[in-house]
C-alpha cells in the first residue's frame, strides 16, 4: 500500500472517468492515438487524468479541477507557454480577417520568407498540418527528385502514423507498404556506407531525427563527425538527406536542429514548435529541391488556413526575441540536475538522456521500467505530468517555482517508490 | 512456413496440449484415464514431434520423441489436421495392440476438450464451466501464440521484435501463463514467473473470457480497464499482433 504525506491531496479522477466512459461508447478505444491510454503512457490509466479542461503558461487543468505542471507540453507544441498572449494576439486579429479560405492569406508568404530567414541552408518553404504530412512530402520530393525508391531509415525510428513508417504486421499494413525501407542503427555511419554499396543507384533518401529520441529507450547525441560523414556520404551519392526536426525544432536551435549539430540537410521537416499549439508543419528546403517539390501533388483541406500562419510568424519571432532554446535547455539542465540529485538520495539510479529541453528519463534498478512507472503515476496524483517511456518538453514559461515544486513531488514520489521496492534501491 | 504446417504445431503443442488441464478440471475425462499408463507419440512429416503420456491420473505432453507405446506418423502437416478434424487416420506403426486406447479412451478425451472449447451461452451459466472454458481458452490461446511467433512467417517480424525477457499475462486472483523470449524463441508456461518484465492482466475471469472468446477487442478492454498493462510494454506492443492472428488460427 503506497502511502502520502499527510498533508499531501492526491488528484482523483472522476469525472475524467465517466465522460471515458461516454467515449468509448462512441469513439474508438475512447482517447484514440497517443494521447489515449490505450497506448500505455499512463501506467495505472487509474492514476492520471484523460482529459483537460483548459491550460495556461507550464500548467492544464482537467475535468476534476487537478492542476497539472506539464512536462508534455501537448507532446511538444506547448513551447512559449499555453496561451501565449503575443501569438495569441496574432492568430486572432488573423482570424477576424479571415483563416480558411479559397485562397491562401498574405502570412503564407510572409512565414515562408521568416523560416527561410531563420532556418540555417533554407531556400524554401512549405506548409501543412502534421508532422506526418511533412515526412511524407519530403520522402515524396526525395524520389521526385532522385527518381529512386529506396528510403534508408534508423531502427526505431518515429516519422509518423502513414503507411511507409510503419512495420509489416501491424494493423492496416501490408508488406508493400513498407518493402522500400531500409534499416541501419542509429549512429553507425558504415551501415549507411553498407547499405549504398548494397543498393548502388537505388536510394532516394535518408530520414532521421537530429539525434535518437526514440521511445523506450535511453536518447542518444550524434557522435563527433556522425553526421558530417552522412552529409558526405549522401552528396556523394546523390542522396537526399532529410531531417525530421518535427519533434527537436526550435528546442534546440532557431537555426534548426541540424544547425546545433553542425550540418545542412537537403530537407527539413518542422511542426510541434512552430505555431505554439496552432495546427501547422512545414518542411523547408535546399534549392536543388524547388523542382521536385513543385511537382509533388501533396495537399488538404486546411493546409493554406491563415490563422495558424499567423500564428507560426508570432511565435518564431518570440523564441527568436527571448532566445528560446537557450532558455528550454538551461531550465532543463536545472530541472534534471534536481530529479537526479533527489533520486540518488532515495537510492534510485534516475538516467537522464537526450537534450535537456526534451530530457529523457527512466529508472534505471530494475529492467522492466515498472519503478518508473510508479514513480510517474505517483508524481501525476500529486500534480507534476510526466510519462513513462516518451521524452518530455520543457516550454519557455516554466518558472524557478514550478521546477521547486516539481522536485518537491519528485523527492515524494521517489520515497514511495523505494518503500515500495527496498530490495531494488541502492 | 505454410499455414497448413503452423496449424499442426499449434493442434499438437496449444490444442493437444490443453488434455493437460483437461483432467485436472473434468472429472469425466479424470475417470477415463484413471488406471491408464500409456504414451503416444505424434510424428508429423516436416511438422512436429510430440509424445502424450497418460500416468497416474495425469497428463503430459512432451516436445520431440520418446518412449511410448503407440506410434502415429502422418504424412504431412495436412494429414494431421484433418486427423485432428476427424477427418482422418493416423498411421500407426507401433502399439498396434494397444491401438483400442485411440479409437475410445483417447477420441472419448477428443470429445470432452471439445465439449470444454465450444461454449455456449447455456453451458456458460455453470460457473465451473464457465472458468473450465475460460482458463483451457487461455491456455490454448497462449501456447498458439508461441508456435505462431516461432512459425508463421507474418508473426516472424513481431516475435524477433520482442525484446527477451518474461511476459506476464494473468487474471487477477485467477490463472496465468508466462510468454518467453529467448535465444530468438517464444516459449509459453503455465504460471508465474518470479520477476516478470512485463505484465499483461485481466480484471476478472469474466474480462479474460470475453476478450479470449471474441466477445470484446483488446483496445476497448484496455480502455475500460478490463485489461491493464505494465513493464517494458515493447514485449506486449510486438506480441499483440501475434495475438492478433491467434484468433485467426483458432477460429
Amino acid at each position: 500500500m503506497i502511502e502520502a504525506k499527510e498533508d499531501t491531496k492526491l488528484n482523483t479522477y472522476k469525472k475524467s472517468q465517466e465522460l471515458f466512459q461516454r467515449a468509448v461508447k462512441v469513439i474508438p478505444t475512447g482517447i484514440p492515438g497517443h494521447l489515449g491510454p490505450v497506448q500505455s503512457q499512463f501506467i495505472p490509466t487509474s492514476d492520471f487524468p484523460f482529459y483537460a479542461e483548459k491550460a495556461e503558461g507550464s500548467y492544464f487543468w482537467d475535468l476534476d479541477g487537478n492542476k497539472f505542471i506539464d512536462y508534455m507540453c501537448a507532446y511538444g507544441p506547448n513551447v512559449l507557454g499555453y496561451n501565449n498572449p503575443v501569438v495569441d494576439e496574432a492568430a486572432f486579429a488573423q482570424f477576424k480577417k479571415g483563416n480558411c479560405m479559397a485562397l491562401p492569406g498574405k502570412v503564407q508568404v510572409e512565414f515562408a520568407e521568416l523560416l527561410v530567414d531563420t532556418i540555417d541552408g533554407a531556400d524554401w518553404a512549405m506548409f501543412m498540418k502534421n508532422g506526418g504530412d511533412a515526412t511524407s512530402f519530403a520522402v515524396m520530393a526525395a524520389r521526385a527528385a532522385t527518381g529512386r525508391k529506396k528510403l534508408v531509415r534508423i531502427k526505431g525510428g518515429y516519422h509518423g502514423v502513414a503507411p511507409w513508417t510503419q512495420v509489416d504486421g501491424h494493423a492496416g499494413v501490408v508488406k508493400e507498404d513498407v518493402s522500400n525501407n531500409l534499416f541501419m542503427e542509429w549512429n553507425d555511419a558504415e551501415a549507411f556506407e553498407r547499405l549504398i554499396r548494397e543498393f548502388p543507384g537505388q536510394i532516394a533518401g535518408l530520414i532521421a531525427t537530429p539525434y535518437d529520441h526514440r521511445i523506450f529507450t535511453d536518447n542518444a547525441l550524434p557522435k563527433p563527425g556522425y553526421w558530417q560523414k552522412i552529409r558526405q556520404l549522401c552528396t556523394d551519392n546523390g542522396i537526399v538527406l532529410i531531417i525530421d526536426d518535427v519533434r527537436c525544432g526550435f528546442r534546440l536551435d532557431m537555426g534548426g536542429s541540424a544547425k546545433y549539430f553542425g550540418f545542412e540537410p537537403d530537407l527539413a521537416c518542422y511542426c510541434k514548435a512552430l505555431a505554439n499549439g496552432y495546427n501547422i508543419s512545414s518542411v523547408v528546403g535546399k534549392e536543388s529541391l524547388r523542382d521536385a517539390a513543385s511537382k509533388v501533388f501533396y495537399t488538404g483541406s486546411y493546409w493554406s488556413s491563415a490563422v495558424p500562419m499567423a500564428a507560426g510568424i508570432a511565435c518564431i519571432n518570440e523564441l527568436k526575441r527571448i532566445d528560446g532554446p537557450r532558455l528550454m535547455i538551461e531550465k532543463g539542465e536545472k530541472l534534471t540536475e534536481g530529479l537526479k540529485k533527489a533520486a540518488e538520495a532515495n537510492g534510485i539510479d534516475l538516467v537522464i538522456s537526450g537534450v535537456p529541453s526534451m530530457f529523457y528519463m527512466r529508472i534505471a534498478n530494475d529492467n522492466s521500467l515498472m519503478m518508473h512507472q510508479e514513480f510517474c503515476a505517483e508524481c501525476a496524483k500529486r500534480g507534476v505530468f510526466f510519462v513513462s517511456h516518451h521524452n518530455h518538453f520543457i516550454n519557455c514559461s516554466l518558472s524557478d517555482e514550478d521546477i521547486a515544486k516539481t522536485l518537491e513531488v519528485a523527492e515524494e514520489a521517489f520515497r514511495i517508490v523505494k518503500k515500495n521496492n527496498p530490495d531494488k534501491c541502492n | 512456413m505454410s499455414r497448413e504446417t503452423v496449424m499442426s504445431y499449434i493442434n499438437v503443442f496449444a490444442v493437444l496440449k490443453n488434455m493437460e488441464e483437461l483432467v485436472r478440471v473434468d472429472s469425466v475425462s479424470e475417470q477415463l484415464i484413471k488406471s491408464r499408463n500409456i504414451a503416444i507419440q505424434f510424428t508429423v512429416h516436416k511438422g512436429p514431434k510430440a509424445v502424450l503420456a497418460f500416468r497416474n491420473g495425469e497428463v503430459m505432453l512432451t516436445r520431440g520423441g520418446g518412449k511410448a507405446d503407440i506410434k502415429l506418423y502422418f504424412f504431412s502437416p495436412e494429414h494431421f489436421n484433418r486427423m485432428m478434424d476427424g477427418k482422418a487416420n493416423p498411421v500407426p506403426y507401433k502399439g498396434l495392440t494397444k491401438i483400442s486406447f485411440l479409437t475410445g479412451t483417447f477420441m472419448k478425451l477428443a470429445e470432452r476438450l471439445e465439449y470444454y472449447l465450444r461454449p455456449d451461452e447455456e453451458k456458460l451459466k455453470d460457473r465451473d464451466y464457465f472458468r473450465a472454458n475460460t482458463e483451457m481458452t487461455a491456455y490454448a490461446a497462449f501456447f498458439a501464440l508461441s508456435e505462431i511467433g516461432n512459425h508463421d512467417e507474418k508473426a516472424l517480424h513481431s516475435s524477433h521484435a520482442i525484446p527477451d525477457g518474461t511476459i506476464l499475462v494473468k487474471v487477477v486472483n485467477g490463472p496465468a501463463v508466462t510468454v518467453i523470449k529467448e535465444k530468438g524463441s517464444l516459449r509459453t508456461v503455465k504460471g508465474e514467473p518470479d520477476s516478470p518484465r512485463c505484465i499483461l492482466s485481466f480484471s476478472s475471469l469474466e474480462s479474460a473470457h470475453l476478450v479470449l472468446n471474441g466477445k470484446l477487442d483488446t483496445y476497448t478492454a484496455l480502455a475500460t480497464g478490463r485489461m491493464a498493462m505494465r513493464g517494458f510494454i515493447p514485449m506486449i506492443e510486438n506480441m499483440n499482433p501475434i495475438l492478433d492472428q491467434v484468433a485467426e488460427y483458432l477460429q
